[in-house]
């Protein structure tokens, strides 16, 4: 993946790997994703890099906190150069668990067109310490280029009717079905549906996506859960 | 004007028109400092900024005054008149003596005159050979404006266009973000209220997609805001599963 490193990669139709690829390639870290985002829940992972940055992915959308979610709020860059050790009071529990997943630092690029924020990059290292001044540059610069080949790839899937595949952005469709199917069974709000969801998913330890698949395939009804 | 008070006055202009290029600077007010400050400087009688509209015809944005006579004098020179060639070439139009300029412009040289005005100058509001519009100084007296003065124009000008095309930028990308937005939000009702009707009619996520669709098709609704009324409840998913029953009889 390292191979060839240049100054100024094409971008034009590239498939969406290589938007993380640019990352990668070009800035020290371990792994990257790009999400683009309207409301809460409606996150749309337009790629990611590897193994961790996938579960550093559902971590954050399972969580509802994380370095994302303060980019989006914030819209600065939000950094931890420890996860484990440093203070991010905005996500306690994130922390630990990327930790877990032997991740050192994170580091959380807004992602903007213009002056409208539109989603974030997420890189992370194996290892603690700061990114470094150059290093940081690059990833602002890079965030500047991928913006709008990410929203034009997050619109075209969002209108799209296919479903979710592998390799296409992940809107992670069977998860709003799923609160579709909530918000009949327990007669609540939609937000209060996929709170439940979610809910139920941290307390059981799995990922949300893996408890919408039961709900969706009738094999988990929430009248029967309700704790 | 003499030389010091001549910097002082130049160097007090670009602040003035640097200083409305804040965070959320209003371009009206930044294009009524330029035209202000442009019109003091060149010691011109009145002035008029003109920006072209998305279907290139020149509107008054800013004026050194409101009056009707000048909003119609700004109006004739967009139409037939200096203004007009100004914005089609890109480069400064001056006239020295509007009582002896070109023939073309018989209504613009009438009203000119009618308000006492002999000279004008018109100078591009232009950056990287997009023309964006016209500024254009009035005087009393006859006679063309200095290099210097035209060259201090074009400046404030150009700085001012920037911001101008700066803060279109940043309207269109707010566009992108609110379309975009706008489609995840909509994938996301139409995915939950798909749930919503499997969960009440036991119909695959596909048959209930296309128990949505037909519902906005006979209704002439869109799907989101179908989406929108079974998700809010609204509309019953039973009252779709029903028209769905009623629509297919034999399975």
């Amino acid at each position: 993946m390292n191979d060839v490193v240049t100054d100024d990669p094409p971008l034009s139709s590239d498939p969406a790997e290589s938007l993380c690829g640019l990352f990668v390639d070009l800035v020290p870290v371990s792994g990257a994703s790009i999400t683009v985002f309207g409301r809460p829940g409606a996150h749309s992972t337009i790629c990611v890099s590897d193994g961790i940055a996938v579960e550093l992915d559902q971590l954050q959308f399972d969580l509802g906190e994380g370095p994302r979610f303060q980019t989006a709020r914030t819209g600065r860059a939000a950094i931890s150069e420890d996860v484990l050790t440093g203070v991010h009071p905005e996500w306690p529990v994130f922390g630990g668990a990327a930790a877990r997943l032997g991740v050192g630092s994170v580091f959380s690029f807004p992602i903007r067109i213009g002056s409208a924020l539109l989603g974030v990059a997420d890189l992370y290292r194996r290892t603690t310490g700061p990114l470094g001044d150059d290093a940081t540059k690059r990833a602002r610069s890079i965030a500047r280029r991928v913006a709008a080949p990410a929203v034009a790839r997050a619109g075209r899937s969002a209108t799209s009717d296919e479903p979710d595949s592998r390799d296409s952005p992940a809107l992670r469709r069977e998860v709003h079905q799923a609160t579709g199917m909530i918000l009949i069974q327990l007669e609540v709000s939609a937000d209060e549906a996929f709170d439940l969801l979610r809910a139920h998913a941290f307390s059981q330890a799995r990922t949300v996506e893996d408890v919408a698949r039961d709900v969706v395939q009738r094999r988990l009804d929430f009248r029967d859960v309700t704790s | 004007m003499n030389g010091t008070s001549r910097e002082a006055r130049l160097n007090a202009a670009f602040v003035a028109v640097a200083d409305t290029l804040t965070d959320h600077y209003d371009v009206v007010e930044l294009l009524h400092t330029l035209v202000v400050e442009c019109t003091a400087i060149v010691a011109a009688t009145a002035g008029g900024l003109m920006l072209a509209d998305p279907l290139g015809e020149l509107q008054l944005v800013a004026s050194t005054d409101e009056s009707a006579e000048l909003v119609e004098l700004m109006q004739l020179a967009a139409g037939a008149g200096p203004c007009v060639d100004c914005f089609h070439t890109g480069t400064p139009v001056s006239v020295p003596n509007i009582a002896t300029s070109a023939s073309e412009w018989p209504a613009f040289r009438a009203a000119a005159r009618e308000q006492g005005f002999q000279s004008v100058h018109a100078t591009p509001m232009k950056l990287r050979g997009e023309v964006i519009g016209t500024m254009n100084l009035f005087k009393v007296a006859p006679g063309a404006l200095g290099e210097r003065d035209v060259a201090v124009v074009q400046a404030l000008a150009d700085v001012a266009t920037i911001g101008v095309i700066q803060q279109r930028i940043s309207a269109e990308s707010q566009i992108v973000a609110e379309q975009l937005q706008k489609a995840l939000e909509s994938r996301v009702l139409i995915e939950q209220a798909k749930g919503a009707v499997s969960q009440v009619t036991g119909l695959s996520m596909d048959e209930a997609f296309e128990t949505l669709r037909q519902y906005a098709r006979d209704g002439n609704l869109t799907l989101h805001a179908v989406a929108t009324a079974v998700v809010d409840r609204s509309i019953s998913a039973e009252f779709l599963a029903e028209l769905t029953r009623a629509r297919r009889p034999a399975q």
